[in-house]
């Protein structure tokens, strides 16, 4: 997801050099541009949202602590530091492991890591669900 | 001075009709819609042997930084719809491809400027369309019959197995999936589990293909031009293949396309199109089948969804409506998630 100031930033510049330019009438033309002088000030205002990515990366956490204690060494060993990096390797690994896990094993792990992918998505829908 | 657009268009077609004098043209549209390619739309008027001619044309152009990427191919769209032009498929007629980029910056092919509308669906105007369309029920059924003319065609016949014909079994899921996690690859920016985890079930899950169409690949209002209550035209031919034709049955009963109208592509009622499509193509439509392809095609639209929020984060494209799209991809991973029980 673009970061809050990256977007403030283009829609500043898609005001000043797009959108204002185009308006004729004087009154919404100088509305645009002070628009943009407003949100450069706004844009100083905000701070990124940090209870996501910590939310995230303590989800992430639980759930390799649970899966490390309950399959050890089956697990393939990862350095990536990025833990939603890792998961996404794990769950390629699951699925190309899946005939030799068997039916059971594979589903319990994949039922782990399903609930741990809803409570990620749970986390980006805070900011992305749906406004209109 | 640099020569205008405009400019430019009026030179080349002069000179792919030496014989035109005074050639001009009138009510010149940039158009808005299309993320994949620049659209131009006008009407070039000109003498011809004492006459006076005008004729309504479209230009397709690659801005060579699309929403498709490389998966987007004008010369192939040019050649479907060549291919198409002499069977029932109710397609725009061709003029000129052009691959010299010096003329306006990219390739482009000219076509016929379809006479008729094309009613946005997912406007409250054009909801209200298609509602009154319905209601009339001409519109719906050559919704239907549109459609079943794709895939009722003899598509070696017209010429278009250079698109590639997949193998029998799953190959064709299994081709859309590679195309698609090409475009994810080439648009991700971080990991995202959520889509491993789709595009591994999509994997591990492919239904084996009953039958080989002519796919449209996105068939809904929209990308189709009305006139007289009837199609005049399928336009947006980007996405089709030789594939399975519940492909396009399954985006027609989607809902990814009627944004909470009870109508199939805010057009055709959910029985009657199940029904006309059977009668018309002889398929029976397996619905087991098309839950599969819906899931596939919100693979597709997280795949749409990075590569345009991708392109506007990499700086290729200033356009703010693919930067809306960073707030879709969590979105649609929450339809796939949900389809898939999570």
């Amino acid at each position: 997801m673009l970061t809050a100031h990256r977007l403030l930033e283009e829609i500043i510049a898609s005001l000043r050099n797009v959108i204002a330019p185009a308006i004729a009438d004087p009154y919404p033309k100088a509305q645009a541009y002070m628009t943009a002088v407003i949100l450069e000030f706004v844009s100083r205002q905000v701070e990124e949202r940090q209870d996501v990515p910590h939310e995230k990366e303590q989800i992430l956490h639980n759930l390799f602590a649970d899966l490390g204690s309950l399959l050890n060494e089956k697990i393939p060993a990862s350095q990536d530091p990025d833990k939603e990096a890792r998961l996404c390797r794990l769950i390629e690994w699951l699925y190309t492991e899946k005939e030799r896990l068997g039916p059971e094993t594979f589903n319990t792990l994949n039922q782990k890591v399903r609930t741990t992918l809803r409570q990620l998505l749970d986390q980006e829908l805070k900011i992305a669900g749906k406004a209109e | 001075m640099a020569k205008s657009t405009q400019e430019k268009i009026v030179g080349y077609l002069q000179s792919k009709m030496p014989q035109a004098k005074d050639l001009s043209l009138s009510q010149f549209t940039h158009s808005p819609g299309g993320w994949s390619h620049e659209i131009y739309i006008f009407y070039a008027h000109w003498k011809e042997n004492g006459q006076d001619v005008t004729r309504g044309m479209c230009l397709r152009k690659d801005p060579g930084v699309g929403l498709l990427r490389n998966l987007s191919d004008l010369k192939e769209q040019y050649r479907v719809m060549q291919a198409l032009e002499s069977t029932a498929a109710p397609t725009p007629k061709l003029y000129w491809y052009e691959e010299d980029t010096s003329l306006l910056g990219g390739p482009f092919f000219v076509m016929e400027k379809v006479e008729g509308e094309v009613p946005n669906p997912w406007s409250k105007v054009g909801k209200q369309y298609y509602a009154e369309a319905a209601k009339r029920g001409k519109l719906p059924r050559s919704f239907i019959e549109a459609l079943a003319s794709l895939h009722n065609l003899d598509w070696r016949a017209a010429g278009l197995d250079f698109l590639g014909v997949p193998a029998p079994g799953t190959d064709f899921a299994l081709r859309e999936i590679a195309k698609w996690e090409s475009l994810i690859q080439q648009s991700l920016r971080k990991p995202e589990p959520v889509l491993t985890e789709v595009l591994m079930w999509l994997k591990a899950n492919a239904p084996k293909t009953q039958r080989l169409a002519f796919v449209h690949g996105a068939y809904r209002t929209g990308n189709l031009i009305v006139k007289d209550d009837a199609i005049a035209a399928v336009i947006d031919w980007e996405l089709q293949v030789i594939g399975d034709p519940m492909y396009d049955v399954t985006y027609v009963l989607s809902d990814l396309n009627r944004e909470g109208s009870p109508l199939l592509s805010c057009l055709v009622e959910r029985e009657f199109f199940i029904d006309h499509y059977q009668q018309l193509t002889g398929l029976t439509i397996d619905f087991e089948t098309c839950r599969y392809y819906e899931i596939l095609y919100m693979m597709r639209s997280t795949a749409f969804w990075l590569s345009a929020s991708g392109l506007f984060a990499e700086g290729k494209n200033k356009d703010l409506r693919l930067a809306r799209t960073t707030y879709s991809v969590p979105v649609v991973l929450d339809m796939a998630a949900k389809a898939l029980g999570f």
